[in-house]
């Protein structure tokens, strides 16, 4: 009997749903989601649903820990709903427990994607691979990979944790003991295989391809195995080599992509809009449609995707998940990565000191590079320096006229900055000048093979010179290395985007928050 | 037929006077009465049963209208932030919170178990059947089945491996996952279960010391602990045997779930991947007392102890009454489930409790 009135009440609010969702309703809210870019093949999804209820939806594309840092107590949140890639960001920085109704939309396993002929050499195709074999292949130089930071996006936290997860032996899961010692030293040493970084894995993924296009090869990424399938799903289109999922047997970190509620006092029409959202998400027609996308969702709910055994992919195949560890902890792995056991970098910061850079410009550009060398404050959000890396500043006009070098160090640092300091705006522009001579103090330093290069070119104009030109001049060995733009004021893309796309970087829009975009450019180097 | 003026007057009149009479004839009745708004706080695994329609009808019947603030068992009765906010009562998820309540000078008025609902490891049938295998899990005669979780505690703590333990399908060393007993009231009791299984008898205060170690490694061990039995439900469904090879989690959980959509329930059994509860023996019983601070809410224990309440708690909440058994027969559309616990220990006292809280904080 209860069960039959149970039954009425659902079969009245569904009636009621059905009403308020209908055609000639009242338009539906203006709504906003922050999201990891892994979740842009859902995005369509999304809008669908937003359409069929009248209401503008917006999704804005962060890094996990971005979306974590934004939800942290004092934080002006500016989004209804965030989807992270993973729910430990919102238990680590969410403390005043803003976020609520969060649930999995779908699961991902990280899983390394190496390039078919390279894992058949390997012999990865034919056995179960552990992190120890993928270590052996690092060592002896057989094998580097893509990997995004562990400090700005998901994907390269979860390989990280997998990393340090790996020596752990009959523990499950890692403590902070763990953070010295065997564990610590195995993730450092798999870390060296990084050869390009980013801060987001949908860009990496991109990276992949369009340097295949190029007829640049990588040897692997570190990505969700529904970002493989993405990436392989075009280089099958294009005819080319696919990339082997590899399921380290040690255990993979699972993704559990969760939406939640952000309260922010907008009435219950915005939370009932969520409500409807999510519960359409996670619908069989939903759930089949996230499905086919080669996204995890319980079999309850859709079909998984087919199998494609040309390149181990099965995700009805049960993989073993490593346990995350305590939010405490993995603040700690985190700060352990980047000051002591990523590859170091090796950075060139060009600044635009010319002229047009006068007044909110040059103030701006100093504010940003207090920020990214005062140790504590760039520790804040995680993108301080480790006392391995280089730094190179080089403040520009119509030429190259100051140039400060050092490391990582504090001192260093200070030193730098103190330099920073006395610039003042004045002259031309020529940014090529400028990155010419951050290639050869590059080219200059020894070692640089152990490093993580990239320049940084921050520009506010029109350069002289020509973009055309200066990548024709590039030597091979100088074209291996990115070139990111940021941009200020009415800077000209077209002329950085230009450099950016030929040597595999991007280009960051600094005009409303140019602290921010050099914080963002971090996590590609 | 046209209806006159007068007639129509007079109807009026007729109508009121009916109203009126028929208000005062039942204005004392369950069919009129204001009901009294009494407010409270509540552990979150009965806001289903208390957002029910059925329930709140039921209750309205009786003269209640509830507001009911959700907070975690442990904090309200502790809290003098939740305490100072007088409620009329609170209804924490365990009958340690009694005690807990009595040594913080909550003016307790009455205090009654109301629902039960056991304390089950939560896993899946490729896990469980290795585990069977291998001796630890048990098929007992009406298809439920227990679980040796001394000895399953023994092997985490030991650090043995899923394919020691018969399970070929996960790697690594064996787990076992609940919420932060200093947070959520299902993992509270499963620290009060995992002391008294390793004290092998109901943990005393002069045995803490010297199980110490092993209870903060097990809990250390889980790695990242939900704050919500909720929470930790809807991850374990979402991440299968994979992510969750085994959860401690409220029996009635996976019932409630599986009367909420029938037609997925059956999705689900049809699958490879099949929840399984395994009732360890012995296990605790999760109670829910209703401790009642003002008059007002005196009556609203034996409310909910009513047939027709205890009806909807069990048949479209998975929830046991007072003395543990289950309603009517469990339908075929159900998780299995023992008609009777036998084996069920009692939480270690209320100071040994915070003793284990203080350590696992």
């Amino acid at each position: 009997m209860a069960r039959v009135r149970h039954a009425a009440a659902l079969a009245v609010l569904f009636g009621l749903l059905v009403a308020l969702s209908g055609c000639g309703s009242q338009p539906g809210p203006s709504f906003d989601i922050v999201s990891g870019s892994e979740n842009q093949p859902l995005e369509a999804l999304v809008q669908e649903f937003c359409k069929e209820r009248r209401a503008t939806c917006k999704m804005t594309y962060q890094g996990s820990l971005d979306i974590g840092l934004g939800l942290r107590p004092g934080q002006d949140v500016k989004y209804d709903a965030v989807w992270p890639a993973s729910g430990i960001w919102i238990a680590m920085f969410d403390s005043g427990r803003r976020v609520s109704a969060l649930k999995s939309i779908s699961q991902s396993p990280v899983v390394l994607g190496v390039r078919s002929s390279k894992a058949e050499a390997l012999g990865w195709t034919k056995a179960p691979v552990a992190m120890a074999d993928i270590l052996a292949a690092v060592e002896s130089g057989k094998l580097r990979f893509l990997m995004t930071s562990a400090t700005q996006s998901n994907s390269g936290a979860s390989a990280y944790i997998a990393m340090l997860s790996a020596a752990l032996g009959s523990k499950a899961v890692i403590t902070e003991s763990n953070l010295s010692g065997a564990s610590a030293d195995l993730a450092a040493r798999l870390l060296r295989g990084v050869e390009r970084s980013s801060g987001s894995s949908g860009w990496l993924a991109d990276l992949y391809l369009s340097s295949a296009e190029k007829g640049v090869v990588y040897d692997a990424m570190w990505n969700y195995e529904a970002v493989i399938k993405e990436a392989n799903d075009k280089l099958r289109g294009a005819g080319r080599e696919l990339l082997w999922a590899v399921y380290p047997s040690d255990g993979v970190s699972m993704a559990d992509s969760p939406l939640g509620f952000v309260e922010r006092g907008r009435g219950p029409e915005v939370k009932q809009f969520f409500d409807d959202l999510q519960a359409w998400l996670l619908s069989s027609a939903g759930q089949a449609r996230i499905a086919a996308t080669g996204r995890r969702v319980p079999a309850d709910r859709a079909a998984p995707a087919k199998p494609e055994p040309d390149w181990n992919f099965d995700p009805q195949r049960l993989v073993t998940a490593v346990p995350m560890p305590e939010p405490e902890v993995i603040r700690k792995a985190l700060v352990l990565y980047q000051e002591a056991l990523r590859r170091p970098s090796l950075s060139v910061l060009c600044l635009d000191f010319s002229g047009s850079m006068k007044g909110d410009g040059e103030s701006a550009l100093q504010r940003a590079m207090e920020f990214l060398l005062t140790p504590e404050r760039a520790a804040e959000v995680l993108v301080q320096w480790s006392p391995r890396d280089r730094i190179i500043v080089l403040p520009f006009n119509g030429q190259v006229i100051n140039a400060w070098e050092g490391t990582g160090q504090p001192a260093d640092q200070m030193k730098i900055l103190e330099g920073v300091r006395t610039m003042h705006a004045d002259g031309g522009t020529d940014m090529y000048a400028c990155a010419t001579e951050g290639l050869r103090r590059m080219q200059a330093l020894a070692g640089m093979q152990d490093y993580l290069p990239a320049i940084f070119v921050l520009t506010d104009g029109r350069s002289d010179g020509d973009p055309e030109a200066f990548v024709n001049g590039m030597s091979a060995g100088e074209r291996a290395v990115p070139i990111f733009g940021i941009t200020f004021g009415d800077a000209d893309r077209g002329q950085l985007d230009a450099i950016a796309k030929a040597s595999g970087g991007r280009v960051f829009d600094g005009t409303k928050d140019l602290t921010g975009a050099f914080r963002s450019a971090r996590g590609y180097n | 037929m046209t209806m006159t003026r007068r007639a129509f007057g007079i109807g009026l009149i007729a109508a009121s006077a009916l109203a009126t009479g028929g208000y005062f004839y039942l204005k004392d009745t369950k069919y009129l009465r204001q009901p009294k708004p009494l407010t409270g706080f509540v552990g979150g695994e009965k806001r289903g049963f208390l957002a029910n329609p059925a329930t709140i009808a039921a209750l309205r019947g009786d003269g209640f209208e509830l507001n009911a603030r959700q907070a975690g068992s442990v904090e309200m009765v502790r809290e003098a932030q939740i305490l100072r906010q007088d409620p009329d009562f609170l209804w924490p998820s365990s009958s340690v919170m009694v005690e807990i309540a009595k040594e913080n000078s909550v003016p307790i008025r009455r205090a009654e178990v109301i629902l039960n609902s056991p304390i089950v490891v939560y896993s899946w049938e490729p896990v469980v059947a290795g585990l069977e295998a291998a001796g630890l899990v048990r098929r007992q005669a009406d298809g439920t089945r227990t679980i040796d979780l001394a000895l399953y505690l023994k092997a985490v703590l030991a650090g043995r491996s899923w394919s020691e333990l018969g399970v070929g399908d996960l790697s690594g060393p064996v787990r076992i996952v609940s919420t932060d007993p200093n947070l959520s009231n299902s993992g509270f009791m499963f620290a009060g279960l995992v002391a008294n299984l390793l004290a092998g008898e109901v943990t005393q205060q002069s045995q803490l010391r010297a199980l110490s170690g092993d209870i903060g490694a097990l809990f250390h061990h889980m790695g990242f602990k939900s704050n919500s039995s909720g929470s930790l439900f809807e991850d374990y469904i979402a991440g299968g045997p994979g992510v969750y090879p085994m959860a401690v989690l409220y029996e009635n959980q996976l019932i409630e779930w599986a009367l909420e959509d029938g037609a997925r329930w059956q999705r689900v059994m049809a699958g490879s991947a099949k929840p399984v509860l395994l009732y360890p023996a012995p296990t605790v019983y999760s109670a829910h007392p209703l401790i009642s601070l003002k008059p007002a809410a005196d009556a609203l224990i034996g409310t909910l102890l009513s047939p027709a309440l205890q009806e909807i708690a069990w048949s479209s909440h998975g929830f046991r009454g007072p003395l543990g058994s289950p309603g009517a027969a469990a339908g075929a559309g159900q998780p299995t489930i023992p008609e009777k616990l036998t084996a069920i220990v009692p939480m270690p006292e209320a100071k040994v409790m915070l003793d284990i809280l203080q350590l696992l904080s």
